[in-house]
């Protein structure tokens, strides 16, 4: 009775299937282009691209790749953020990857056990890489990626005119800083932007000091991660929440409901002096206003030491090799060509960097925008950096993003939001197996 | 007294119609209008008409990504079709037997049904059956999925209604000597008709609205359906307004087309068809 | 005549077998991944130690007042509204098939694009729905952002969005009552309220449980449109039960997500099987 039933189900279902697969013979044959004579004309590629931000310079990249090696690359878009995190974890658990897979690195590369699934590919390109990114795309000395973009960092972003015309310097310490969107304020200004309508944007000022944690803990990162030290009982760390609380009465009055997309459009039109943001904001208000980017500068999240004011720095997407791909030639040669000269200039024409590349030897290119210049000249020639916390240890807190967008509400304060945060932080330690 | 009537009544025309276009039509000449702005007037999503309408930002969706939309179009149709057509065969079934007869095995499905309304579907063991019967990443795959979603609401509908059919009609067909089978089909299906029109046009909304399940259950760059192509548009770091709200009022065009074919037979389905245990 | 051979279960077999496959199956082995660590090397069983884990969770309280708020309030506002709608559009208006129209219009759209555009109607400076506020002399909202009114925001947008489907089971219920009801209610000179208290509330009470039974539970497990226009923020403020389960697998927490949604399937189900049960027996009366 039951078996009946069960081979009437599979008719239907070849039935269905059939007719589905009728329509997508037409597929894939469209893009066969390159000449017979490139390397691996007619192999194919798959990469999953998890971001939610510009996708010119990959499409750049593939077009190279498939004028110059005869790689065909399909690239699968996944929107970022949790929903992403979500998908890319469902496809790796049910083992159906494609061959490259672009995503985070640091905490959210540790989150995914890598060596179960990417291909160990230290020998390759770790000498070729900035040591920080290395550190980040790898998990106890093994690397796994290569850099998908140029680095950025979470910074300042100022209004050059609204400083020259108010008389500003740029802040060496926080008190300074204050001191300079005080200025702002009474003249009228909004003297910092708060796009909290996003959450993920609250963070960046917590996030950004990493540097000054740092310049007053060297070890806060190691002995974070042991549980050694919290954010509810450091000084520096308890600093970095701080900042968000003593930011809020400088903020536009509706900064709980302006989002980021907002936040481009107000600082291109003037409207706020500060905006404390990843600098991949630069790319996007580019997209959208061209060179008026350029009245744009940037600074580091300033602490306390004027003598040691450095810029938190975050580690592009890094693009990862499946294991168990069949086509691992052909792979290793898209990959090779994405790292070589070629292939950056090609992401670089389609998609200006917000920040240094990783890649040993690959200078910026002259057209970059003011702020990256400044970047360079401030605190990457000086070597006054360092990269952010999610990117030295493995801990980070799914939640920090919410708490600090309830910090920036006012419903909580910054005390309160650090012990929430070391509280949120124990639960992925438990995780991945630390003792706390 | 006729005439004060029918006064009131033009009143109630008036005010009715008033209250419609602001609260259901205004938001969507919000999006038709966003969808005629060039990218920087439209993130601003305000209500001001476009400086110039943009009317070739809906042939830009159609182009994004080598026309995907198209091929998305194409998934999400037949996904939708063949589901629903699943889902009105196998639930009006199930939905008079479970009415018609009271016992523990109907009880049982009963309370199956009530539960399925209750939990979201375990993503990650869905995958792992459907790779073991080899139907994951598969159209046949994914119409299953979404049949074994919708089954509990669609059967709750036809249950309902089937309460309002006489039981007098089946029982003279048997005597007349009519199996099982024949009867369902030459007699109560087409009686279900209104109630029918009215699981084809929520169930089809709900499958081609569903952005989730395609999600997990049916990816791969072939494999788009569309409301995954709204995720071209819109982003953490960046966004499109115009591009999507242009996008939303494109993929929305076969619903109003499902709606307006099944409108009027909508309302007598939902004669009674009510929630009954 | 034997109801078990004219009503045969292979009526059933169909949807049964294809809802146990690929619902109940899946339900049950996840069952299982609700008492383990589950972190991509593999599982490692834990008891029940998940579940108290969940309901350490800082916003669990948070998530399920707000979700019993949000389901209450969606009920009775889509419940007390579709009845009036569709009082009115059974009325003799002229133009009540446009009308019926309109009222489902909204829920053509998917519930993204819905989040977006009520976010953007809703922002408190630039806002259409402000602007009208200022207009006739009051003061504008922080809609979404004041973490006291967000979660009723949220509710106003799904009570817009789903109110149809209410609107359209209530319209057939009232339809199919008889008009001879009326006609008697009339000649004994009862008034407009009379006639709904006595005739159409009652005649019309099936509807009116299958509209609560589905809007209430639908309220529970809502999530897509909090997602889409909230985040569960600002900060945790309008949290429910499925955003933090889905927070958390989000994480990586595999186990503790699982043992959530086991968590929110019991909540939900202590709450509907009574209520169903309660609102069968009043239909009887």
């Amino acid at each position: 009775m039951k078996r009946k039933a069960v081979s009437a189900l599979l008719c239907m279902s070849m039935v269905v299937g059939m007719l589905a697969g009728c329509g997508s013979t037409d597929a894939g044959s469209a893009g066969s282009t390159a000449s017979a004579d490139t390397p691996y004309s007619g192999q194919k590629v798959s990469i999953m691209w998890v971001s939610n931000s510009s996708m010119d310079g990959i499409n750049a990249v593939v077009d190279a790749a498939e004028k110059e090696l005869g790689i065909e690359v399909d690239v699968e878009q996944v929107p970022g953020g949790e929903d992403g995190d979500n998908v890319v974890k469902t496809r790796l658990a049910s083992g159906d990857m494609t061959d490259l897979l672009s995503y985070n690195c640091g905490s959210l590369l540790a989150s995914l056990n890598p060596s179960e699934y990417f291909a160990d590919i230290t020998s390759d390109y770790a000498d070729k890489l900035d040591e920080n990114f290395v550190e980040a795309a790898g998990v106890d000395g093994t690397l796994y990626g290569i850099p998908a973009s140029a680095s950025q960092a979470g910074a300042v972003l100022y209004n050059l005119d609204m400083y020259e015309k108010y008389n500003l310097e740029i802040p060496k310490t926080w008190d300074e800083f204050l001191a300079n969107c005080d200025v702002l304020r009474e003249a009228g200004e909004t003297a910092v932007l708060g796009t909290d309508g996003d959450s993920w944007t609250s963070q960046v000022p917590y996030l950004g000091d990493q540097y000054n944690v740092q310049a007053a803990d060297a070890n806060f990162a190691e002995d974070f991660e042991a549980g050694k030290t919290k954010y509810a009982t450091s000084e520096a760390g308890l600093e970095s929440f701080q900042k968000i609380e003593d930011l809020i009465p400088y903020m536009n009055e509706d900064h709980m409901a302006t989002t980021y997309d907002d936040g481009c459009d107000i600082m291109m039109e003037d409207g706020a002096a500060h905006w404390i943001i990843l600098t991949s904001a630069l790319s996007n208000m580019y997209e959208l206003y061209e060179d008026d980017v350029n009245k744009l500068g940037c600074f580091a999240v300033p602490g306390r030491d004027a003598e040691n004011c450095g810029l938190t720095v975050w580690e592009p997407n890094a693009i990862y090799m499946n294991k168990d791909t069949d086509n691992s030639d052909a792979v290793k040669a898209f990959m090779d060509f994405y790292v070589s000269d070629a292939g950056l200039d090609a992401f670089t024409g389609a998609e200006l960097p917000n920040g240094p590349y990783c890649i040993k030897g690959y200078e910026l290119p002259e057209e970059c925008y003011t702020a990256v210049k400044q970047m360079q000249a401030d605190y990457f020639d000086t070597g006054l950096n360092s990269v952010a916390l999610e990117f030295q240890t493995a801990v980070k807190g799914s939640n920090c993003a919410a708490i600090c967008q309830e910090l920036a509400s006012g419903q909580t304060t910054a005390a309160e939001a650090a012990a929430k945060y070391d509280e949120d932080c124990k639960k992925q330690a438990v995780q991945l197996g630390l003792n706390w | 007294m006729k005439k004060k009537k029918s006064i009131k009544y033009i009143i109630g025309d008036i005010v009715g119609l008033m209250t419609c276009f602001f609260v259901f039509i205004v938001p969507f000449i919000f999006m038709l209008v966003n969808a005629l702005k060039d990218r920087r007037e439209a993130n601003r999503l305000s209500l001001a008409l476009p400086e110039m309408p943009q009317w070739q930002n809906f042939v830009e969706v159609f182009k994004t990504g080598d026309y995907q939309i198209l091929t998305a179009f194409k998934n999400s149709i037949i996904l939708t079709a063949f589901s629903v057509l699943g889902l009105v065969v196998f639930s009006a079934m199930a939905g008079y037997v479970i009415q018609r007869r009271k016992d523990r095995t109907t009880k049982i499905v009963n309370t199956l049904v009530m539960a399925g309304l209750m939990i979201p579907a375990a993503i990650l063991p869905t995958i792992w059956v459907m790779q073991t019967v080899h139907l994951y990443k598969t159209m046949p795959g994914m119409i299953l999925v979404e049949i074994a979603l919708q089954t509990p609401f669609t059967i709750m509908l036809y249950r309902g209604f089937m309460s309002t059919i006489p039981i007098e009609l089946e029982e003279a067909a048997y005597i007349d000597g009519c199996t099982p089978f024949s009867v369902f089909r030459k007699i109560i299906f087409p009686l279900l008709k209104p109630v029918t029109a009215t699981v084809v046009i929520l169930d089809a909304v709900t499958i081609f609205n569903d952005f989730t399940n395609p999600l997990y259950f049916f990816p791969g760059k072939e494999n788009l359906t569309v409301q995954v192509t709204l995720y071209n548009f819109m982003g953490q770091f960046s966004s499109s307004y115009n591009m999507l709200f242009a996008d939303v009022l494109i993929i929305t065009v076969p619903m109003l087309v499902i709606f307006l074919i099944f409108n009027q037979k909508i309302v007598d389905g939902m004669v009674a068809g009510s929630v009954k245990g | 005549m034997n109801k078990k051979k004219i009503y045969s279960s292979w009526f059933l077999a169909p949807s049964m077998i294809v809802f146990s496959v690929f619902f109940l199956l899946p339900m049950v082995l996840s069952l299982f991944f609700s008492m383990t660590v589950w972190n991509f090397n593999g599982f490692e069983f834990c008891g029940f130690d998940n579940f108290i884990m969940f309901f350490k969770e800082d916003s669990l309280r948070i998530g399920i007042r707000n979700s019993l708020l949000y389901a209450v309030l969606t009920c009775v506002l889509k419940l007390v509204l579709a009845f009036f709608i569709a009082l009115f559009l059974t009325s003799k208006i002229k133009t009540k098939t446009i009308q019926r129209s309109i009222v489902f219009f909204p829920n053509l759209v998917s519930t993204v694009a819905v989040g977006i555009t009520f976010s953007a109607l809703m922002h408190p400076s630039k806002g259409l729905l402000n602007k009208c506020l200022e207009f006739i002399g009051l003061n504008g909202v922080d809609w979404l952002g004041n973490t006291k009114i967000a979660l009723f925001s949220v509710i106003a947008t799904d009570v817009w969005k789903g109110l149809s489907i209410a609107t359209i089971i209530f319209i057939a219920g009232i339809q199919s009552i008889d008009k001879t009801y009326y006609e008697a209610a009339m000649m004994d000179g009862a008034n407009f309220w009379q006639r709904l208290k006595a005739i159409t509330i009652p005649l019309s009470r099936s509807s009116m449980n299958s509209i609560i039974l589905l809007s209430f539970i639908g309220g529970l497990r809502s999530f897509d449109l909090i997602w889409s226009m909230t985040g569960g923020g600002p900060g945790f403020a309008t949290d429910v039960m499925a955003s933090i389960i889905y927070k958390q697998y989000a994480a990586g927490y595999y186990g503790l997500s699982t043992a959530g949604n086991v968590i929110m399937f019991v909540i939900i189900a202590v709450i509907a099987f009574p209520l169903q049960r309660f609102l069968l027996s009043k239909e009887v009366d």
